[in-house]
């Protein structure tokens, strides 16, 4: 049942119907991305304000947040960015097994940022004592902010793992793959998300 | 025939399958057009519900000390009311309803680019309505349609219901904002380029990003709204850190787009009325197109407007007072285009026509108010009056609503191949003016008297105009309830419209009323506006249209 090289559209081309429909689906798509993003901005500008209200950041009694750890699990989403890049471009230049890899190697790093971010919250928690309704605007903030960004990289990993299943029955041919176009986009969506999320929670 | 070459094969070309059966055919209907009518079906049902609460707020005014409802089924029946007013009556009818119906056929399209996602988007609107309307069962939100915090953070169980039910409406408008954007953007009929575009589709084309940008802010400070109440996420709650200003910006970066929303739809309606009554070309196409982008864009930048009560710093007011004077100037680019429109032209008194007319005459008066509103000095002292409430009526009843009446009148041919009865409909339109007026003008002088808004019993000394106010609503309730009368009469027994009756020029014309399910026979080419009366149409391809036989991928003869 799974497929060793990438699929060929019969005669080599497709038809004008679908070249018109993924063009529709990703205007469709990047315009998702965009509302996406001012859902994400407007938690952002909720943040900023109530920051911008409070006595000094971190609020009194709260430590700062660990940026090492932090950083190092923003180097592994990052890694997955350059992974997925090189899984769609390895498509692109008709090699299947390379993709296979780098695809399987996003799974496992994004998977691996969301154990870090499991880890980060686990010792807020309960070392530290934050939480998202009992440490006021910074608990508020930082968790609904992250915790909507990792929502986002579990639903980015979940659909990379369906697209690896697809794959391997042979869904996408080497003319349509409009899935993993697609996949990509959000991937890399999600991970710019985290460079503004990384620098106002953990530089500013 | 080089240009449709092009095309050949591709989406222009593509018929959907027809739908077979009662319920894909008016249920779970993929048709831009059925999706439309759904929309505006379930539109007006909610405008009969939220009309009722209306009359329950009239009926209450009608005496000083009330006596009609208590006060805290007041605040219910109030906050209830402008709430699905404005999320389940203007915008669906003025996206949904009007948009779906008429846009792909003003483009030469088949259907919108998503058409599940189209459907999807209208199932998730009567079941959010209905959410909206069962809150009443647990304690309806009587905090305003603004559920300012902290009141609705202490507001009853119904006020986490509102939460979802306006966060789920606000995923259909983002939904169909995209979906008509990418429409509007790639699936135009070959020649129909952006300044060829009939100014309805201009309209539509600068409601969809305001649906998909704004709705989505929105749905943030809904989301946090949720997350407080339910969970005690303190956002807006100052005891714990949160503040309530930050709901206000939150909610105004929304709702003062979504005024735009209203209305930008309805500028559309206005500006095919017009020119078609007046058999004038339109004045100013360029002028009313690009104003309405630049209406779409300040819209944006002139929120805290609304906020001049809360504490804003004061050069903050300032700025957000001069972008508000900023926005009155396209408006009023639109309105001296639409006047000089009517200058000169062979004015036929149509019930549409009256409907546009009056929309004329209440927008600007509505428009002029709301500069008043803008400014500090007198805002400072109107902002919790009347005063307010006679402008914005103005606005979204004598103009939005206004505006959906000229559509009916205009498009209810179209949709259901029959004409809606003009006598009737001069009584509704004669009835509703003259019952409006009465209602909402005198709130403007109880507001300079300092009677407040919101409150459920009033000082004796407004008792006169607001007993003549509550007798304008009564008259106003009689016109809408011609204009149901008429709906239900017209569909059975209507004059036959055929596919023009108005001999106007843009293409959802040139087919038969109610069009076939795949719109076009062949998808025509454009050669120019559709204003030029005295001209040939600019379209060709439309030979078959009005013929019986079917459309070439029907029969096999095409390939």
């Amino acid at each position: 049942m799974a497929i060793a090289a990438i699929p060929h559209d019969a005669h080599g081309e497709v038809d004008q119907l679908y070249v018109e429909t993924r063009e529709l689906r990703l205007q469709g798509f990047l315009l998702f991305l965009i509302s996406d993003c001012v859902l994400f901005s407007s938690f952002i500008f909720a943040y900023l304000y109530l920051r911008n209200t409070g006595q000094g950041w971190p609020p009194p009694g709260i430590a700062r947040l660990d940026v090492a750890f932090a950083a190092w699990n923003s180097v592994v989403l990052f890694g997955s960015g350059a992974t997925m890049h090189y899984a769609l471009e390895n498509w692109k230049h008709g090699n299947f097994m390379k993709y296979m890899w780098m695809l399987i190697a996003t799974i496992i790093l994004g998977a691996m940022f969301l154990g870090g971010q499991g880890y980060e919250y686990h010792h807020l928690i309960f070392d530290e004592k934050v939480t998202w309704a009992g440490s006021g605007i910074f608990g508020a903030s930082f968790f609904t902010l992250t915790g909507m960004h990792g929502f986002h990289v579990f639903m980015g990993v979940c659909y990379l793992t369906v697209l690896l299943l697809q794959t391997a029955a042979g869904t996408y041919t080497y003319q349509k793959y409009f899935g993993i176009t697609a996949g990509t986009l959000y991937w890399h969506f999600v991970d710019v998300i985290w460079v503004v999320l990384f620098s106002i929670f953990y530089l500013l | 025939m080089s240009v449709a070459a092009a095309h050949s094969g591709g989406i222009a070309d593509h018929i959907h399958p027809e739908p077979q059966g009662f319920v894909r055919r008016y249920v779970f209907s993929i048709d831009h057009k059925i999706i439309g009518i759904q929309y505006l079906i379930t539109g007006f049902v909610f405008m009969m519900l939220a009309g009722l609460l209306a009359e329950t707020i009239r009926t209450q005014l009608l005496n000083a000390s009330g006596g009609f409802v208590s006060p805290d089924t007041y605040n219910e029946v109030y906050s209830v009311h402008g709430s699905a007013m404005v999320w389940l009556v203007i915008i669906p009818i003025a996206t949904g309803g009007f948009g779906n119906l008429v846009f792909p056929l003003m483009i030469g399209a088949r259907d919108v680019a998503f058409p599940w996602l189209n459907m999807l988007s209208f199932w998730i609107f009567p079941v959010s309505g209905l959410m909206l309307f069962s809150s009443f069962l647990m304690g309806a939100p009587a905090a305003g349609w603004t559920e300012y915090p902290p009141v609705s953070l202490q507001g009853a169980p119904g006020t986490t219901m509102w939460c979802a039910a306006i966060f789920l409406v606000g995923v259909s408008s983002t939904l169909t904002g995209i979906n008509f954007l990418v429409t509007i953007l790639k699936m135009r009929a070959p020649g129909m380029t952006f300044t060829r575009m009939p100014l309805f589709v201009w309209g539509q084309f600068a409601t969809a990003p305001l649906l998909m940008i704004a709705t989505t802010a929105l749905a943030a400070a809904l989301a946090a709204l949720f997350m407080e109440r339910v969970f005690g996420v303190p956002f807006y709650d100052p005891t714990k850190g949160g503040s309530p200003v930050l709901w206000q910006h939150m909610f105004w970066f929304y709702s003062h787009p979504a005024v735009y929303i209203m209305i930008l739809p309805l500028f559309g309606i206005i500006s095919e009325v017009l020119p078609t009554f007046s058999r004038k070309p339109i004045f100013g196409y360029k002028l009313i197109a690009f104003s309405s982008m630049a209406i779409a864009l300040l819209g944006f930048m002139v929120w805290a407007h609304h906020m001049f009560t809360s504490g804003l710093a004061p050069f903050l007011q300032v700025l957000f007072m001069v972008m508000t004077f900023t926005i009155a100037v396209p408006t009023g680019v639109k309105i001296f285009s639409w006047i000089a429109t009517l200058w000169g032209g062979k004015i036929h008194y149509s019930t549409a026509m009256l409907f546009a007319l009056g929309f004329l005459a209440l927008f600007t008066f509505g428009g002029i108010t709301g500069v008043f509103l803008a400014a500090v000095p007198t805002d400072l002292d109107l902002h919790g009056t009347y005063f307010v409430v006679g402008h914005f009526h103005y606005v979204l009843v004598g103009g939005s609503l206004m505006g959906v009446f000229a559509g009916m009148y205009y498009w209810f041919a179209k949709m259901s191949g029959r004409l809606l009865n003009e006598t009737l409909g001069k009584v509704h339109f004669w009835l509703f003016f003259v019952g409006f007026n009465m209602t909402f003008l005198p709130m403007h002088w109880l507001g300079f008297m300092g009677m407040p808004r919101w409150v459920a019993t009033y000082d004796p000394q407004f008792q006169f105009w607001n007993r003549f106010e509550s007798v304008g609503s009564y008259i106003m309730t009689l016109g809408i309830l011609c204009f149901f009368i008429n709906v239900i009469y017209s569909i059975r027994a209507g004059k036959k419209a055929g596919p023009n009756p108005w001999n106007a020029r843009t293409l959802e014309w040139q087919i038969p009323s109610p069009p076939n399910y795949y719109n076009f026979k062949h998808i025509p080419t454009v050669y120019g506006l559709p204003y030029d009366f005295s001209q040939p149409l600019p379209y060709t391809g439309l030979e078959d249209e009005l013929t019986d036989s079917p459309p070439a991928q029907l029969t096999g003869a095409h390939h």
